[in-house]
């Protein structure tokens, strides 16, 4: 940063014209007339988007803490309650997510090395999980619905849904369903929300807005994703490893 | 409008290495990582699914959070460029574990020791103290008929108290 401060100054004293900031000069056309170079805003675009991340992480230990504290108050009634949850259904997911993790990795390495094509690719493979992780969940809500497994009041669980040889369900087990339909709620809004933006990321760079030197749009979103993956990392375990 | 390679003159200092031309050079890590760290993630998946099969008691939990962790940092260092990037980044990142740990040692701390209170569990109702009768919002209010599905005939009211106080 302080060698940036120095370079801008020397920038400024040889182009002579210190006051007009940003117009005297000539910029590639990605970066914006208040940054001085192009490693300036990228630096910039990367702290802010990991004060972004930081907080996403306290956003969801929210939910994390509300785990950890019915956890601990009634560690039979998880155990009973996650039998119900299909494990199959979620480590494939897991496997799923890893899975567009590492294309992500990919994009942004295609990204970094000006491969244009790479990148779609990369990204569009990226989205195909994505959707793949919410269908899988959409059918794992479905099952929940239909056996009643519901937060607070609607919990209402039918034998005939129910897994065969499951343990039986203590009546307070509407905390685990109100903790399971939260935490994996918000985790799918973060995924739909990853969807989008990606989709716009990938019209960017069909549309040629990124290179070598400027790819901070499939950086950061990448970033996103990645978070979006390592809040799942824990869920899993958490939620359908219990036992 | 010309090409950035004029910036490139202009800059002489150096510091982190990172921009002594003011053009942005990241590190690029190889395939051959990327696809490594992601059958590394695989199979610490599959070492998580194989151990939740073995009863260790309170372990487990310990267990599948270690292995989550060791592959939240395989993430967090290869897939997201912690290790290359800005230390400035990694410190936030580690602030906000330190702050999470706050906010759970503090927590825990005080519910786990309310003893009766909260915890007090009976059939399908959380009570919010021995001395007051008063249930705790948003829970399972028993009905004479399901909420929302007429379909769901057998409802469930099971009168075992869930888990044994500590």
């Amino acid at each position: 940063m302080t060698s940036e401060a120095a370079a801008a100054d020397e920038y400024e004293h040889k182009e002579g014209d210190g006051h007009d900031h940003g117009h005297g000069h000539d910029h590639p056309k990605y970066l914006a007339h208040h940054f001085d170079t192009p490693a300036q805003q990228f630096d910039a675009a990367k702290i802010g988007m990991w004060a972004f991340l930081v907080q996403e992480l306290l956003f969801f230990s929210g939910i994390f803490v509300a785990y950890g504290i019915f956890r601990s108050w009634y560690p039979e009634m998880f155990s009973a309650a996650s039998h119900q949850l299909n494990r199959l259904m979620g480590a494939g997911n897991t496997i799923v997510l890893l899975f567009s993790s590492l294309t992500a990795a990919l994009a942004v390495r295609a990204a970094q090395l000006g491969q244009k094509r790479n990148t779609s690719t990369y990204i569009i493979l990226t989205i195909l999980c994505a959707f793949t992780f919410l269908v899988v969940k959409y059918f794992e809500y479905h099952h929940k619905f239909e056996a009643g497994l519901l937060p607070g009041q609607y919990f209402h669980p039918d034998h005939h849904h129910l897994v065969a040889g499951s343990p039986e369900l203590p009546g307070n087990s509407h905390i685990f369903y109100s903790l399971y339909f939260m935490a994996t709620g918000i985790h799918g809004v973060h995924v739909a929300v990853g969807i989008g933006v990606f989709i716009w990321i990938l019209r960017r760079n069909e549309r040629g807005d990124f290179s070598k030197d400027y790819y901070t749009g499939v950086d950061l979103t990448a970033l996103y994703w990645h978070l979006v993956d390592l809040v799942w990392i824990y869920l899993f375990p958490l939620l359908y490893l219990i036992d | 409008m010309s090409s950035s390679s004029e910036h490139a003159e202009q800059h002489h200092e150096t510091d982190g290495g990172e921009s002594e031309d003011g053009m942005v050079h990241s590190h690029i890590s190889s395939l051959r990582l990327y696809v490594g760290i992601f059958l590394a993630l695989i199979f610490f998946t599959v070492v998580t699914v194989g151990v939740s099969y073995v009863h260790l008691g309170s372990l487990n939990l310990a267990v599948a959070i270690i292995i989550a962790s060791i592959k939240a940092s395989l993430v967090v260092t290869f897939f997201m460029h912690l290790k290359y990037d800005n230390k400035f980044n990694a410190l936030m990142f580690v602030c906000g574990l330190l702050f999470i740990g706050v906010f759970f040692a503090y927590t825990l701390n005080d519910t786990d020791r309310r003893q009766n209170e909260l915890n007090d569990v009976q059939g399908n109702k959380v009570y919010l103290g021995e001395a007051n009768d008063k249930q705790a919002p948003g829970g399972f209010e028993p009905k004479a008929e399901p909420a929302h599905s007429g379909s769901m005939g057998e409802e469930k009211k099971d009168e075992k108290p869930a888990a044994p106080h500590h």
